[in-house]
């Protein structure tokens, strides 16, 4: 394994903003951090490019430990939220400025950004301010300062979270392109699970500066071990009802259907969708979410029903899975 | 850590020219050091506060200080907001005019002080001959000592209104525009707006206005020193000029710094109601917005 | 639209007018000053100006003296500063909440009542008459002001701008040459001309600490002309020396307009 984390956390004035991250990277994979804001994934990222100083645990790059080194020391590429392009410089000096001070001669500094610049289809761009550049095209800017750096780990923080949603759509096979073909364990920051699913193979969920899970996008949608889990992954979000003796019974809402028997409800709103609709039913157990197809009739007497194969049980106190 | 170590010069410097006067002051407050001590320092068991509370020279410029801090400041206030709503209006040349509003508060006082000595003259300026020719008498703006102390006071607010204007019209700018929107759609006059608006809203600026103003005219000390040598009959003598005329001309460099300290315990009291005035009355403003 | 004119107008004469007239008196002759409706063969002269550029020391000197002093507590500010509200703007909310009350605190205080302990020390250290000397008090006392503008500019800085240069591996001193300081330079500039302009018209200081002649900056030089007596003020030759001496000024307020307004109203704003 190529990044390993063990047991990392930070600590600032007596409070545990990340505790007890256990991560292990492998080259060639993505994994995606995800979770509410404030849950410590930016922290996790700044404590592996060495920007925070790490309180316990220890953090390894292909067996190397480099928990106490400096940023520059670790050899990481990070692409920023706000890109942290210079705005008082090129983008040529923009790249330029890490290998200048790296003490990298001239002509070899101007033939690898030419080099980064042709792989991002920037080079006519070179001699533009940052400000005179899209927002995409920012983005492949900073994305082109750390494959720069040819490192051993790319970190990624939000890097789409400045685009309209149409244009991180058509970046995101550019980004999987560029980065994800470098065959370096990648870490991925975003608040949004459908860019975490599109991106990673794994994702890690954090929430209260603790991972709940880490899993394939398919097993935390289908087998959340936490009712955190459960509510966090999927939209429109996971039915929770009241079950027997201190449960909580969960059940997306496309495994809902309608039927002769079962719970009663009432339709409140909806919502349509294109390829399906989603209906608000008012209920005994309060609001349920309902996905079908846009095809679909309502019945005048509504009973709702499920598989009890779909039907995913937690326990109320710990918000823990709890087996059958 | 190191962070600290890059702050220690500035503090070291702030320390040496803010604090150890105060340290010093204290100390020579309990010290006769004058000619008469052939200005040496000696122990006199509290002498000069002794003459401090009895001073009626030091409590006839305390009054003047006051007097003249409160008056000019207080119109100082009232004309930079009207010389800030000026401002704040579109206008073309904003530059030119913006500057040429400032060009007061950027003169050294001295520059300006003998000009109004030149202005206020009489019989020979133009003040003086106007009230000549109208009122058919001279004005005797600097000489006359229930007069004089109020053309300090012109000239102070003419040198230091741009400077308060200027502070208010930050403080404009941070007002969104909409306010002003949603209450003229609920038929709100440009009165209305004025009280209920502008002004709550500027309650900040005004108080940071108001503190750092006071201090300063607490302080006057160029004006009053060029423009009246503290006269005519001490009339405009201010307290800086009293602990100036005793440390420079009577060479008595303890009671210098009786007073100096003593003004500082009176100016720190000021400064603490004054502000505990107006964040009481800012509260108090800022409850009666959310009724 | 017209009562905005009008009000710019009065505001306009309010500022200008005393220098207007300043101006006039310092192009009339004496007999034009004293009988100013009389008919007279020579009502306009240079005389004022030439007294006072050809006086011992010229005139021109005390500019020179103010611009020496200005621009050497200009660049110890800085320099003092720079390092300073750069670290401030790292520190923790509530060590720094401290220092700026007390930096507040210092840029409340009446400065004059300073200038005995500060006499003293000039006299101790044997400082007296020096220009060089005099720039350090006056570093000293613009330092509170120009922390706070700077600590604003530096905490206005995106903090993954300083974050990307790390992992680039840039070192604090190449992160302030390449980042910091391009990016704080409005804020630089906005505070070196706040801090020039106290210097060039601080009067107590100068006047406790300069007493020789050839070495008086432009504020005691303009006071002293009154010095000698309160009555017979030479107010022609006065009025062209505050001509000569407001010039530089005017000039400045009119280039540096915006950097001033700005360093005055972040001041204000976020003070």
């Amino acid at each position: 394994m190529t990044l390993e984390l063990e047991n990392v956390g930070r600590n600032i004035n007596k409070q545990w903003i990340v505790e007890n991250i256990c991560l292990t990277v492998a080259d060639n994979e993505c994994l995606a951090l995800v979770g509410p804001s404030g849950c410590g994934k930016s922290t996790t990222l700044r404590l592996i490019a060495g920007l925070d100083p790490v309180s316990a645990g220890s953090i390894h790059i292909r067996g190397r430990d480099i928990t106490s080194l400096s940023p520059s020391e670790r050899s990481v590429g990070m692409v920023f939220q706000s890109y942290a392009l210079l705005p008082h410089l090129t983008v040529f000096e923009n790249l330029e400025l890490g290998l200048r001070v790296r003490g990298v001669p001239k002509p070899e500094r101007r033939f690898k950004i030419k080099g980064i610049l042709d792989l991002v289809q920037l080079w006519n761009r070179a001699d533009n301010r940052p400000a005179e550049l899209s927002g995409g095209q920012r983005q492949r800017v900073a994305l082109a300062r750390a494959l720069l750096r040819d490192p051993e780990v790319y970190l990624l923080d939000e890097p789409m979270s400045n685009l309209d949603a149409q244009l991180r759509e058509d970046i995101r096979p550019e980004l999987r392109r560029l980065v994800l073909e470098q065959r370096k364990p990648t870490i991925y920051v975003t608040h949004d699970q459908h860019e975490a699913m599109a991106m990673a193979q794994r994702i890690a969920v954090l929430h209260e500066g603790r991972i709940e899970q880490i899993d394939t996008p398919y097993n935390l949608y289908h087998n959340p071990e936490s009712l955190f889990v459960a509510r966090f992954i999927g939209r429109p979000q996971i039915n929770c009802l009241k079950g027997d003796s201190g449960s909580i019974r969960a059940v997306r809402p496309e495994s809902i259907r309608f039927s002769d028997e079962g719970l009663s409800g009432k339709l409140q709103s909806r919502e349509w969708l294109g390829n399906s609709q989603l209906l608000f039913l008012e209920t005994q157990q309060g609001v349920i979410r309902m996905m079908t197809s846009p095809d679909q009739g309502i019945p005048a007497q509504i009973r709702l029903t499920w598989r009890a194969e779909d039907e995913i049980l937690f326990d109320a106190d710990t918000g823990l899975r709890s087996r059958r | 850590m190191p962070l600290l170590i890059l702050l220690i010069p500035s503090l070291l410097f702030l320390v040496a020219v803010f604090a150890l006067p105060l340290f010093r002051y204290t100390w020579l407050s309990f010290h006769a050091d004058s000619v008469m001590t052939g200005l040496v320092a000696i122990p006199n068991q509290g002498a000069n506060w002794q003459r401090f509370i009895h001073d009626t020279r030091y409590l006839q410029d305390l009054f003047q200080t006051l007097r003249f801090s409160v008056v000019s400041v207080t119109a100082e206030i009232v004309l930079g907001l009207v010389i800030a709503l000026i401002l704040h209006q579109p206008m073309r040349k904003r530059a030119l005019i913006r500057s040429s509003a400032l060009i007061p508060w950027a003169l050294p006082t001295t520059v300006m002080a003998l000009g109004w000595r030149w202005i206020f003259n009489t019989p020979y300026g133009p003040i003086d001959r106007l009230t000549q020719s109208w009122l058919g008498q001279s004005l005797n703006a600097l000489g006359e000592p229930s007069i004089a102390w109020i053309t300090t006071v012109y000239a102070d607010i003419w040198k230091t209104t741009p400077f308060v204007a200027l502070i208010l019209l930050a403080g404009l700018q941070t007002i969104p525009s909409d306010l002003y929107e949603a209450a003229k759609l609920e038929g709100a006059g440009s009165w209305i707006c004025l009280r209920r608006i502008t002004i709550p809203l500027l309650l900040p600026y005004l108080g940071l206005a108001l503190m750092f103003r006071l201090a300063q005219a607490f302080g006057v000390f160029d004006l009053v020193q060029v423009m009246t040598g503290g006269g005519p009959a001490s009339s405009t003598e201010s307290i800086a000029l009293y602990a100036y005329w005793n440390a420079l001309r009577f060479l008595d460099f303890g009671y210098s710094a009786t007073i100096m300290i003593g003004s500082f315990v009176i100016l720190s009291s000021l400064i603490l109601i004054t502000w505990l005035v107006v964040t009481t009355a800012r509260n108090r403003s800022q409850q009666s917005l959310a009724r | 639209m017209k009562a905005t004119r009008f009000l710019i107008l009065a505001l306009l004469v309010w500022s200008l007018a005393p220098l207007t007239w300043q101006l006039y008196t310092s192009f009339c002759t004496d007999q034009a000053l004293v009988t100013p409706f009389a008919s007279l063969n020579q009502r306009w002269t240079l005389d004022h100006y030439q007294s006072v550029l050809n006086s011992n020391p010229p005139f021109i000197r005390y500019l020179l003296n103010s611009l020496f002093v200005g621009g050497l507590s200009t660049f110890l500010t800085l320099l003092l500063a720079i390092p300073s509200s750069y670290s401030l703007s790292k520190m923790g909310r509530r060590s720094s909440l401290v220092i700026k009350f007390f930096l507040i605190g210092c840029a409340l205080f009446p400065y004059v009542l300073l200038f005995l302990a500060l006499l003293e020390i000039a006299r101790y250290l044997q400082l007296g008459n020096s220009l060089i000397a005099l720039a350090v008090p006056y570093a000293a006392l613009s330092q509170p002001l120009a922390i706070l503008l700077l600590t604003n500019a530096f905490s206005d800085l995106p903090a993954e701008l300083e974050d990307a240069a790390r992992v680039e591996g840039l070192s604090v001193v190449q992160r302030f040459r390449w980042i910091l300081l391009p990016l704080i330079s409005p804020a630089i500039a906005s505070t070196a001309i706040l801090v020039f302009l106290f210097s060039w018209n601080e009067y107590p200081i100068a006047l406790t600490w300069i007493s020789d002649s050839g070495k008086l900056t432009l504020p005691v030089a303009m006071a002293r002309i009154a010095g000698s007596s309160i009555h017979s003020v030479p107010y022609g030759p006065y009025a062209a020396a505050t001509v000569i001496g407001s010039i530089p000024l005017i000039l400045l307020v009119m280039v540096f307009q915006k950097p001033i307004v700005s360093g005055l109203t972040t001041g204000a704003v976020k003070g």
